[in-house]
């Protein structure tokens, strides 16, 4: 580059020395090639809860129902300790509906994700490119720290530069968290409805199979939802929760139907097992239908 | 880093060579044809070098460069390596790579040098879903000297009509001030003597330590450019010409005249014929890079002339224009894309870029009117090959190492948009920054040629 010292322009740009080292530029993020885990509690905890929870319920009922009793029987004889004693028993219950309350609270987060994410097409058209980062930030500050989205939203972020617009932005966005939580969560959909198959298919009989597969349903909706970043046990939607309902009434309507066909063919083994597949498949089916239910409300609108 | 060059630089046979059938090839491979074009010092050997590296580190490393390419995406490339192009010199990427590694830049360009990369996908059901119905993509690259290029439009003139363009030329700002010993060569030179060899050296010789000044100062038409580069194949010691005045181009009975349209004639048919047909070929995908930071860094009138000289050339930008043999019975329904691009946009800081861009546009209009004609699509990008510049503590501003190795914040005015908002007495210097110790990562974090390759790939 040519000399710049004596023109007899004035120069619009000014130039000071500074007393810092240039800074090392760090290499640029590498594609993962090994498929991201996503982060599951140990096995057996969501059932040691159920135990744990519901003996705590039995605890609670009888232990608030011998005591509302004994408050009523004893309050003539001694009214002042029965009256602390109802106090705080009122606290306690209180509290703990509050503590109820917040997991119920919870269950309405996924309408809030849902109502909060943004509409990328219209970001994409944004002429400010800050409010299109800023817009698609506040949508994953909602990302549970550890989920794939998060993983794959902070890679995203390792990628923008200064100079991207709006509609580069959003393209990025699809094809680098988007696109790969969508396909992660539909592995996570594919697998557990095989597990809700194989688990119809070798249930003996139709209350296991239907606790079964509420199980694994709630399974599959903790899992997808965590894909997509959301907290465990916000994974709550009324919407869900009527397909989870039509779900298992199909399955019972479907067993009806094997079973008559079943009686029609008396009861060889061969026909147990007809039965058992076709409902394994119907099983597998429904489950894949909540799965796909749930990432549609998870993702953009089309 | 050497290692890893070797291997890319060790041709891999293609399948094609092997005696497969030529027919099999076209189907097989989808050719884009790249040429990089521009002026001298506009960064097209850097630009390659970077392309390169860049491509390299990706397919192999898997490092996420290029995100915004999504044509060629990371997962279905398999491999990539380099090949000669037909009987061009090899480009010298690895000796590129170890001036970078020393800290220099890349030396100047003075022969024609070209290779092709050829990207082999890999063969999934994925890649259905891309609906590529080949395997190779394959670029083809050709470096050489800018000034070659301004030689170019010289093919369509005759003697008379290149010397009085070339005069008036020399007679406008800024050329003007640096013409001034060369035009009083011409006022005291007796054009009575005979054009002997001796006295047309005189003349050649004044006229080339004008072209040599002026480059110097930031000028781009300087034609003729190839007197100007020891690797050029031409000879203008045995047949050098320089323009006249018109009193004298325009006398066809003068022994000057004659002369010098002889020597302009060789210079045609033995030089710039061959230079266009084996050099400037028929290609789909022109990018043509530009330097504007050269044309701020002197004055407005630079700007202007840059104007002036792309204009002329945007004749060269379609001779690659794929005729109607190529489009039509092979089927490659392709259209010729045409990209203008501002290189070293890390000189400037990034709230500059819209500036930048616009200041683009609006130098390179008088070619793109042109080229609208010729059903030719055309595009503007801001490209950095590499990143040599870092943040500054405000958003005009940026910091770079200077020669000295001293670290440098510089703040930057607002940049016109246009030619015509640019001030006439005041410039913006060419930030002198140097080349980082970190060049590898430097390249890789590069700025916007996925931006680019995405627009001329996409069909
Ligand atoms: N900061 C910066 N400087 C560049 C870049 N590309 C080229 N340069 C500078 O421009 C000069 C000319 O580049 P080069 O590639 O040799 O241009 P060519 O003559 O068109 O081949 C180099 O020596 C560098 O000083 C870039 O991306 N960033
Ligand atoms: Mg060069």
């Amino acid at each position: 580059m040519s000399d710049t010292i004596d023109k007899p322009y004035r120069s619009k740009v000014t130039q000071t020395e500074i007393d810092q080292q240039p800074p090392d530029h760090a290499m640029p993020a590498k594609r993962e090639t090994e498929s991201v885990v996503v982060v599951e509690p140990p096995k057996g905890l969501s059932a040691k809860w159920l135990a744990l929870l519901s003996g705590i319920a039995c605890m609670l009922g009888f232990s608030l129902f011998e005591a509302v009793s004994f408050i009523e029987a004893n309050f003539a004889a001694s009214p002042i300790v029965t009256s602390v004693l109802a106090v705080i028993l009122g606290v306690f219950v209180v509290s703990i509906t509050t503590l109820t309350l917040g997991e119920v609270r919870g269950y309405r987060k996924v309408t809030k994700f849902i109502h909060r994410r943004p509409k990328l097409s219209d970001l994409a058209d944004n002429d400010s490119r800050q409010a299109t980062l800023q817009a698609l930030k506040l949508h994953a500050d909602q990302f549970a720290s550890h989920s794939y989205a998060r993983q794959c939203y902070k890679r995203f972020t390792g990628l923008l530069k200064a100079d991207h617009n709006s509609a580069e932005i959003v393209a990025m966005y699809r094809q680098f968290v988007a696109e790969p939580v969508k396909v992660k969560a539909s592995e996570v959909v594919k697998k557990e409805s095989m597990a809700s198959g194989s688990m119809a298919f070798i249930s003996p009989n139709h209350l296991i199979q239907s606790l079964v597969i509420v199980w694994i349903s709630m399974r599959t909706i903790k899992r997808v939802a965590r894909v997509y970043g959301l907290r465990p046990a916000t994974a709550g939607n009324w919407k869900l929760m009527k397909i989870l309902a039509q779900n298992l009434a199909a399955q019972s309507i479907f067993d009806l139907a094997t079973d008559e066909m079943t009686n029609q063919l008396s009861g060889s083994l061969a026909a147990k097992l007809m039965e058992n597949s076709a409902e394994a498949v119907a099983a597998g089916a429904l489950n894949v239908r909540l799965g796909k239910t749930l990432m549609r409300l998870l993702e953009e609108e089309k | 880093m050497r290692k890893l060059l070797n291997s890319v630089m060790n041709p891999v046979r293609r399948a094609s060579d092997a005696g497969s059938a030529q027919f099999a090839q076209w189907f097989m491979q989808s050719t884009h044809r790249f040429t990089i074009t521009g002026l001298s010092r506009s960064g097209k050997s850097m630009l390659f070098t970077s392309l390169m590296t860049i491509l390299k580190y990706r397919s192999e490393q898997h490092y996420q460069c290029l995100p915004l390419l999504r044509y060629l995406p990371m997962d279905l490339v398999d491999k990539l390596w380099i090949e000669p192009l037909g009987d061009l010199p090899e480009f010298p990427v690895e000796s590129h790579l170890s001036a970078l590694e020393n800290g220099q830049w890349p030396p100047a360009t003075e022969s024609v040098a070209g290779f092709q990369l050829i990207v082999r996908l890999r063969q999934t059901n994925q890649l259905k879903k891309y609906l590529l119905p080949f395997t190779d993509v394959v670029f083809e690259f050709i470096d050489y000297p800018g000034e070659w290029l301004t030689d170019l439009p010289m093919l369509d003139k005759t003697y008379t009509q290149w010397s009085d363009s070339a005069w008036a030329q020399q007679m406008n700002e800024p050329q003007s001030q640096f013409a001034k010993p060369w035009h009083s060569a011409v006022n005291d030179f007796d054009f009575e003597q005979p054009p002997t060899p001796d006295n047309i050296q005189l003349l050649v010789k004044a006229y080339r330590d004008y072209l040599l000044a002026a480059k110097a100062e930031g000028i781009s038409m300087l034609q003729p450019g190839s007197f100007l580069i020891p690797g050029s194949g031409f000879d203008w010691l045995e047949y050098g010409f320089t323009p006249l005045p018109s009193r004298i181009s325009s006398d066809q009975s003068s022994p000057w005249t004659q002369r010098f349209t002889h020597h302009y004639g060789v210079f045609q048919k033995q030089w710039l014929a061959g230079l266009k047909q084996n050099t400037f070929r028929e290609t789909d995908k022109q990018i043509i890079l530009i330097d504007l930071f050269e044309g701020l860094n002197h004055s407005k009138s630079h700007l202007y002339q840059l104007r002036e000289t792309l204009s002329n050339l945007s004749q060269t930008f379609v001779y690659g224009n794929p005729g109607w043999m190529q489009r039509h019975l092979l089927k490659q329904r392709k259209i010729a894309k045409v990209a203008f691009v501002a290189t070293k946009s890390d000189l400037l800081p990034a709230s500059e870029h819209h500036n930048l861009l616009a200041l683009l546009k609006d130098v390179t209009r008088g070619a793109t009117a042109q080229l609208s004609d010729n059903e030719v699509q055309f595009e503007h990008f801001l490209v950095s090959a590499i990143q040599a510049t870092d943040a500054g503590s405000n958003a005009q501003a940026l910091r770079y190492v200077n020669p000295q190795g001293r670290y440098i914040e510089a703040t930057f005015e607002p940049l016109p948009d246009s030619l015509k908002a640019m001030p006439a007495d005041e410039h913006y210097p060419a930030l002198p920054a140097g080349v980082p110790k970190d060049h590898l990562a430097r390249m890789l974090n590069g700025n916007g040629l996925d931006r680019l390759l995405q627009y001329l790939l996409e069909e």
